[in-house]
């Protein structure tokens, strides 16, 4: 499950007020996340959470439950 | 050794008038040469040797002729990174016909969207078949059956079989064909982006990418040695002809990248230049701000640039700063910062018109944006608002170009004008487009709508006359845009523009919107914002800031239609408070 801090930071960084965001969505389902935005998202969650994500384990994540498992483990979740 | 300008060509025992004889000779030549470097991110890269690439080329060859596909028959590929491409796209070219390589849809483009694409591209190039993977069948199959369609089939050469061997005889009948071609004959057709048919299909002969080939490659001081690493779609030009063609008939190595890796993880292409001591690659402007401001340093660690002896900024308008932060950045990495070059082109001419010759400081003038924007080069003074234009290089050999005004007559250097263009490496006209090709070709000139100035025989791109979009080196009709917000509800039909506006951080321009409404609400202009948004997914853009105005507020043009120039100014005035953006 999406937890309410990683949806607002990418909500915020896409300029948006809200979007469903589930563990399935992928990137090109939400408004604004297209490819050459992607690392800004991902450079905005780092910075929010202060975690590091390594450019391979960024490269595996098909959608935005990857996003939030991986977020998980560098938080030591 | 410059293999392609010293070679003797008596010493070659075959003919050198086409692409096809041109790799074949190079496989001969230097068989276990790598020609191409298939790389997929933590997997051991697959290396294609001249020898194999042609080996496997001629296979695909025989079964585009058992597939009865003729010659000059326009071949589509599209297909994702994948080795088999390569000797495919070869192979198209063995038997006479024609690869035109288009980008495989993105997830977000509607599969209606992406058929109409290429209904409008077989409407206007006359494309004849698709050769792309299973998965897309289902958006494809209903354009076949359409009446009026020239697409006569579609074909899944991934599942080909080329491991058995081919049949002698089609083989000999493919080798007849392949000698029979000319050097004037069609090589590819090129396609500029856009969805609605507005697409302008660029036919090259096989003459202009050999002319191409020699003349580049002596302005770039091509070698035996040189090694290109790309990330670049080989749907964009920048991607096919420099990091693909032009390594091929030269007889090097290209290390081909995944496009959709890359802009995931960007250190990707310094990982490629780092292991394969790669020594040229070739770079959108937004890429120079991706490579300085994305990547952490703790990430760098391994890498080193030491080998790039040139990257090649082109496909958008290049900007000082990006270099600076490139330079910043890297010099610790090993970038010589001599490195970087500047190329000017257009896929009219094959490529470049202009390059920077790397190894030599990049001229870059500080002059008057106020007189420039009258079309006046002048030096800055102490109180002027100061732009900063980065050279792109001088004419390379084979070229020729001026500097017109709006009748296309010669101006003085250090005025502004439309650039025209003459090469030994022009195109043969848009296809089936001859009244697009007249209004751009007169006496053997091109005339590109790019806007700049000469200033001691080097060249300053400064705009364009067109009103195209470049996002990120892809290049968006506004019109495209336009015509799909115009079918948004709320948005009063007819009353949108699309303009292209400056994102100083990422280095490009981003999409803006900017359309006429009745609705007052703030929740009601947001949801209206979310629903151009996805209207503009649904085409494959990403539209980065939407203007509301209200009715009557965008400035007609004189044919009655809104003006993007005047609007596009008028929005980034910011000072009405009528507008409304998010």
């Amino acid at each position: 499950m999406i937890s309410q801090e990683l949806k607002k930071v990418i909500l915020n960084e896409l300029n948006l007020d809200d979007f469903d965001l589930q563990d399935e969505t992928m990137a090109p389902e939400v408004p604004g996340w297209d490819s050459l935005n992607h690392v800004n998202i991902i450079l905005a969650v780092e910075k929010f959470f202060s975690v590091r994500f390594k450019s391979y384990e960024v490269l595996r994540l098909k959608n935005v439950g990857d996003l939030q498992k991986l977020l998980d483990i560098k938080l030591g979740k | 050794m410059n293999n392609f300008q010293n070679e003797d060509p008596e010493k070659l025992s075959i003919p050198e008038k086409t692409l096809w004889q041109r790799w074949e000779s190079n496989a001969q030549r230097n068989p276990k040469r790598e020609a191409i470097v298939h790389w997929v991110a933590g997997e051991e890269p697959i290396r294609w040797t001249y020898k194999n690439l042609i080996e496997t080329a001629k296979k695909f060859s025989v079964r585009i002729k058992e597939a009865g596909i003729k010659p000059g028959d326009v071949c589509a590929i599209v297909i994702r990174h994948n080795p088999y491409l390569y000797p495919l796209y070869l192979g198209i070219s063995r038997a006479g016909a024609l690869p035109a390589v288009l980008a495989y849809p993105n997830p977000r483009l509607h599969p209606d969207k992406f058929r109409q694409g290429l209904e409008g591209m077989s409407q206007r190039s006359g494309l004849d078949y698709i050769l792309t993977e299973r998965d897309l069948d289902p958006a494809i199959r209903p354009l076949i059956e359409k009446e009026g369609n020239t697409i006569k089939s579609v074909f899944f050469p991934l599942e080909w079989d080329i491991k058995t061997e081919i049949d002698p005889k089609v083989d000999a009948e493919v080798e007849q064909i392949a000698l029979s071609v000319k050097e004037t004959d069609p090589i590819l057709l090129q396609h500029s982006s856009g969805t609605t048919g507005l697409q302008k299909p660029v036919v090259l002969s096989h003459r202009a990418i050999l002319n191409h080939v020699k003349n580049l490659g002596a302005a770039l001081k091509f070698s035996e040695q040189d090694k290109i690493a790309s990330w670049l779609p080989l749907y964009h030009d920048f991607g096919l002809i420099a990091c693909f063609h032009i390594p091929l008939a030269y007889g090097i190595t290209t290390v081909q990248m995944n496009p959709f890796e890359w802009v995931l993880a960007p250190i990707l292409l310094l990982e490629v230049i780092t292991k394969e001591k790669a020594t040229l690659t070739c770079l959108p402007n937004f890429s120079y701000n991706v490579f300085a401001e994305k990547i952490h340093d703790d990430e760098l660690n391994e890498i080193s640039l030491s080998s790039l002896r040139a990257t090649v900024n082109s496909a958008e308008p290049i900007r000082y700063d990006s270099h600076q932060k490139f330079v910043a950045k890297f010099e610790k990495y090993g970038l010589n910062p001599l490195a970087l070059s500047c190329l000017y082109g257009m896929a009219e001419v094959t490529l470049a018109l202009t390059i920077h010759e790397p190894g030599k400081p990049i001229t870059e003038l500080y002059v008057d944006r106020n007189e420039l924007s009258k079309g006046v080069m002048k030096f800055a003074g102490k109180d002027s608002v100061v732009r900063v234009c980065v050279s792109s290089g001088k004419l390379i050999g084979g070229c020729d170009a001026r500097i017109v005004d709006e009748n296309r007559k010669d101006i003085p250097d250090g005025l502004v004008g439309e650039v025209a263009v003459k090469s030994v490496s022009m195109f043969d006209g848009y296809r089936n487009y001859p009244e697009k090709t007249a209004e751009v070709v007169e006496n053997g000139w091109y005339f590109s709508g790019d806007y700049g100035f000469i200033y001691k025989d080097e060249f300053f791109i400064i705009g364009r006359k067109k009103d195209l979009i470049i996002v990120a080196g892809k290049n968006i009709y506004p019109e495209d845009i336009e015509d799909t917000i115009n079918q948004v509800e709320g948005v009063i039909p007819g009353r949108v523009i699309a303009f292209g506006e400056e994102d100083e951080k990422m280095g490009t321009e981003q999409i803006a919107v900017v359309a006429e409404t009745k609705i007052e609400t703030e929740k009601e202009k947001n949801d209206l914002r979310l629903a151009i948004l996805k209207a503009g997914m649904a085409i494959d853009v990403n539209i980065h800031i939407v203007y509301f105005v209200p009715p009557r507020w965008l400035i007609k043009s004189s044919a009655g239609k809104p003006s993007r120039k005047a609007n596009k100014e008028r929005i980034l005035n910011r000072e009405d408070k009528q507008v409304w953006s998010r």
